[in-house]
């Protein structure tokens, strides 16, 4: 028993008592700067808070953690607290700091002692002080000189006011010029974001666990960073794009006989009154028109539509051969990765190269204008090498077993590819493609030239027409499923409608319908992801059962 | 897996009246294609009907062949790209020379006096990808770290799902918002004299080439195997210290692949461009003004397709061949590092 806890407190150790408190109160208060500085930086927080400026009450927090820092340090230094500081501070710190103090060095001397053309000499003595700092003493009192220090220099610059109401610097040769307003919040950010990383060693007890805590911390801020980012920008579309969408939607009841077919020997069927659904979404049933009181994007979401199946019916196709082909039948040699390096280098060409090539190869042959047969073809190649990739991955992640004893049974190589290799293959293969149709239905470079003519059309493509007709000529009848004439039409996309609400300036497009195109795009393509996820999810816990 | 036989004889092609027909009529239908396109529905319809009479009656070949043409297709798609690009920006480069690519001094862009200099917009795409490169590299590297070693079971079950819909959202949505969010607050906040600039352009095509980074980089960091994890720490390192010791190093050409991966996002990215910038093919002054307006090679062809005619469209050929050539060499370059990479690791991987 003795033992155990003696690895438990040698394992635990500064992770305890005060020095906990204490270096989770500079992180927290660090971290609490950094938000706020950031929501004052995209003004989502007012600049003064009870008659208080904001940055003052900032800076004051970050003079107080420093403060807190260096009691830390200096309690550490007396033994009072246990710590395993290392005898240096490391170059990770030694490098942010020199950065650190470039910038400080060389804003300083031009700024505050006015070195007009002197201050890459400020630039250098302060990088040499941040590097010196964090190098040269024992790590403890290295991370309360650079993390803290740098933390009090920037509380004083605030609470002096030598950045003050009226400061504004023009950079010589940037087009930019910043203001207080600006400036302070990246200031107090970075200063911020140091002081928390440097405290979070300080919990830990310094040294090795220090420096994992550190790292740790910052890496977990930039996952959140990254959710957050998502959330924003999502959020942002939705709360701006929910109204105008949903504007004018209308439903109601109405009773009408309705028929119900009764099973054989009952009656026939009975009619009842019944009430029926009806239902009016203007922004997605309807077109652009004068007339409309409330203009949609009807004609995008049909193009939209027809593009992803145009697309998806010659790439999956073509794709999937070409990933049997080169997985089943050919040898693995020189002709399969030159095969490779082609599709991995189509997976990364830029969308507009695609349009180029299908302005230069595919209009002059398909009507000579603007079509959605040509659209769907562009996109098509776009897809293809991504169909193949992961249709590759997916065929090579089969075990040879499946082969070997389908093959010993005495099956042919295309019997067993049919009902052995392909059925096991079949969900990486879904997956990916539905993947890729996510990506392509928002693309919108490609189709910009290929595909699109006026921008707001009242219908979109008809391309159904079923019908049939008696001819005079041969073969005398005549099917119709397809309107072809509509696939030589140009047509419109619902990432075409939005990039033409921004660049046309029709005077009736509000910005409001932009949001609502907007989010009606993202509400498509994300439908295309959650499929996509939702049935790699579902496959891979088959397998796993 | 298979006897050793010459190409068609493995494919079978020779060997049947089928295969040999499929052959013929996809030839014709190829064929048709280039020379008298609206005559191609009628060997489609052959090859169609030669594919419905193969299904029934030897199956096996049929699907040989038509895998095989699938590749061709595939091979040949890529083949035309290439020689449809060059060829369209032949003129161009015939008119200016080598000065499309190297002239930076005068008039740079002027159709009407058909002079085209890629310079502007070239130095507009370096400008912008290595702001890009600055803000997606470190913390796309980092974010993978965190999924793939650090993060506990519910952080990587929503960090996933985050970064793929993030790679979703489409580049006009993130245009939009740099059009409609951005730039009337750079204007306003840091006093702008243009509407839009290589900067914010910059920041929003970073955050688009983040997910793309993460994904890739993260793979490469989770295919390094275990046990070489579990050497460093049975040896007494931290998480910390097997993850920057061991995992990274070991992962470096992976890591570096996905990075190039996401610097090809990056330049290559056209509707954000197009849409905050203002469009003025000339040099930033000075250059390194990135408050500044300018062009880059893909919003150049975005926003020129519709007007350009002659040598000038040829011109917009010509920026497809640089971004072409240069997005190619970024995709064979982060191949070849992460080919390398499996070779260093070796084994089942």
């Amino acid at each position: 028993m003795s033992t155990d806890t003696g690895v438990a407190s040698a394992l635990d150790r500064g992770s305890t008592g005060p020095l906990r408190y204490a270096g989770g109160a500079v992180v927290a208060i660090g971290a609490i700067v950094v938000v706020a500085s950031l929501l004052a930086f995209v003004q989502v927080v007012p600049t003064t808070i009870a008659g208080a400026s904001l940055f003052d009450v900032l800076a004051l927090a970050l003079v107080a953690a420093a403060g807190c820092l260096i009691a830390v340090v200096v309690a550490a230094k007396s033994g009072v607290l246990d710590t395993t500081p290392d005898h240096t501070a490391g170059t990770s710190l030694a490098a942010v700091f020199g950065l650190v103090g470039l910038v400080t060095g060389g804003f300083v001397s031009a700024q505050t002692l006015g070195f007009s053309t002197l201050w890459p000499a400020g630039a250098l003595v302060g990088a040499a002080l941040g590097v010196v700092l964090a190098i040269v003493p024992r790590e403890d009192s290295a991370l309360a000189a650079t993390g803290g220090g740098f933390a009090l220099l920037v509380g004083g610059i605030v609470l002096t006011d030598v950045i003050g109401p009226d400061w504004q610097w023009q950079p010589e040769g940037l087009s930019a010029a910043f203001t207080p307003e600006t400036t302070l919040p990246i200031l107090l950010g970075v200063a911020g974001l140091l002081l928390a990383w440097v405290g979070a060693q300080a919990a830990a007890g310094f040294g090795t666990q220090g420096k994992a805590r550190g790292a740790s911390l910052l890496v977990s801020a930039n996952a959140a960073g990254m959710i957050a980012l998502l959330v924003v920008l999502i959020s942002f579309i939705a709360v701006r794009g929910w109204g105008p969408m949903t504007e004018g939607i209308r439903f109601g009841l109405f009773w009408e006989p309705v028929t119900w077919f009764q099973p054989p020997g009952w009656d026939k069927y009975v009619i009842i009154s019944a009430p029926l659904v009806w239902f009016h979404w203007p922004f997605v049933m309807e077109g652009f028109a004068i007339t409309n009181a409330i203009n949609g994007v009807a004609p995008a979401i049909v193009g939209t539509v027809w593009l992803v199946v145009g697309a998806v019916s010659v790439a999956i196709p073509l794709g999937v051969g070409t990933a049997v082909f080169l997985t089943e039948y050919a040898e693995q040699g020189r002709l399969t990765s030159i095969v490779e390096i082609a599709t991995n280098g189509l997976w990364s060409t830029p969308s507009i190269v695609y349009g180029l090539f299908g302005l230069a190869f595919l209009v002059p042959r398909i009507g000579n204008g603007s079509s959605l047969l040509s659209g769907m073809l562009v996109l098509s190649f776009m897809l293809l090498p991504l169909v193949i990739i992961t249709s590759r991955e997916a065929l090579l992640n089969v075990p040879d077993q499946y082969r070997d004893a389908s093959a010993a049974l005495g099956v042919s190589r295309w019997q067993t590819i049919k009902s052995v290799v392909l059925p096991a293959a079949m969900p990486g293969v879904v997956t990916g493609a539905i993947l890729g149709v996510g990506r392509i239905a928002g693309e919108t470079a490609p189709i910009l030239l290929v595909l699109t003519g006026e921008p707001f059309p009242e219908t979109g493509p008809d391309l159904l027409n079923f019908g049939a007709a008696f001819t005079s000529s041969f073969p005398f009848v005549e099917l119709s499923f397809l309107n072809t004439d509509a696939l030589l039409q140009p047509a419109t996309a619902l990432p075409y409608q939005l990039f033409a609400t921004i660049t046309a300036g029709v005077g009736d497009v509000g910005e409001g319908f932009s949001w609502g195109t907007a989010l009606v795009l993202l509400l498509v393509v994300f439908a295309f992801y959650a499929v996509g996820i939702a049935s790699r999810r579902y496959f891979d816990t088959k397998l796993q059962s | 897996m298979s006897v050793e036989r010459g190409l068609v004889g493995r494919l079978g092609v020779g060997d049947s009246p089928v295969g040999v027909l499929l052959g013929v009529t996809l030839l014709a239908v190829a064929l048709t294609f280039f020379l008298a396109p609206g005559l191609v529905i009628y060997p489609l319809a052959a090859f169609a009907i030669v594919v419905v009479y193969g299904i029934f009656r030897e199956q096996g070949t049929t699907a040989r062949v038509l895998a095989l043409a699938a590749t061709v297709v595939t091979v040949l798609v890529l083949g035309l790209i290439t020689i449809y690009l060059v060829a369209q920006s032949i003129p161009a480069f015939r008119i200016m020379g080598i000065d499309i690519l190297t002239k930076t001094g005068g008039e740079l862009w002027s159709p009407s006096s058909a002079i085209y200099s890629l310079v502007p917009m070239m130095w507009g795409t370096v400008v912008t990808t290595l702001i890009a490169t600055a803000i997606a590299a470190p913390l796309g590297v980092a974010g993978a770290v965190f999924i793939a070693e650090m993060a506990p079971d519910w952080a990587r079950g929503l960090l996933k799902p985050a970064v793929e819909a993030l790679a979703g959202i489409p580049s006009i949505v993130y245009g939009f918002i740099g059009f409609v969010v951005l730039n009337p607050f750079m204007a306003e906040q840091f006093s702008l004299p243009t509407f839009g600039s290589l900067f914010v352009v910059g920041v929003v095509i970073g955050a688009m080439a983040l997910p793309t980074v993460v994904s890739i980089a993260e793979d490469a960091i989770a295919s390094v195997p275990g046990p070489m994890k579990d050497g460093s720490l049975a040896l007494g390192a931290t998480d910390w210290q097997t993850t920057t010791a061991v995992t990274l190093p070991a992962a470096f050409s992976g890591v570096s692949a996905a990075v190039l991966l996401g610097i090809g996002r990056a330049v290559g990215e056209t509707m954000a461009a197009t849409v905050i910038l203002a469009h003025a093919q000339v040099l930033p002054d000075p250059l390194y003004d990135v408050f500044g307006n300018t062009e880059t090679l893909t919003s150049l062809i975005a926003s020129q397709y519709g007007i350009a005619s002659g040598s000038q469209m040829s011109a917009l050929f010509a920026a497809g061949v640089v971004l072409f050539v240069t997005v190619l060499g970024l995709s064979i370059g982060s191949q070849y590092v992460e080919r390398r990479m499996e070779r260093t690791l070796g084994g089942d991987t």
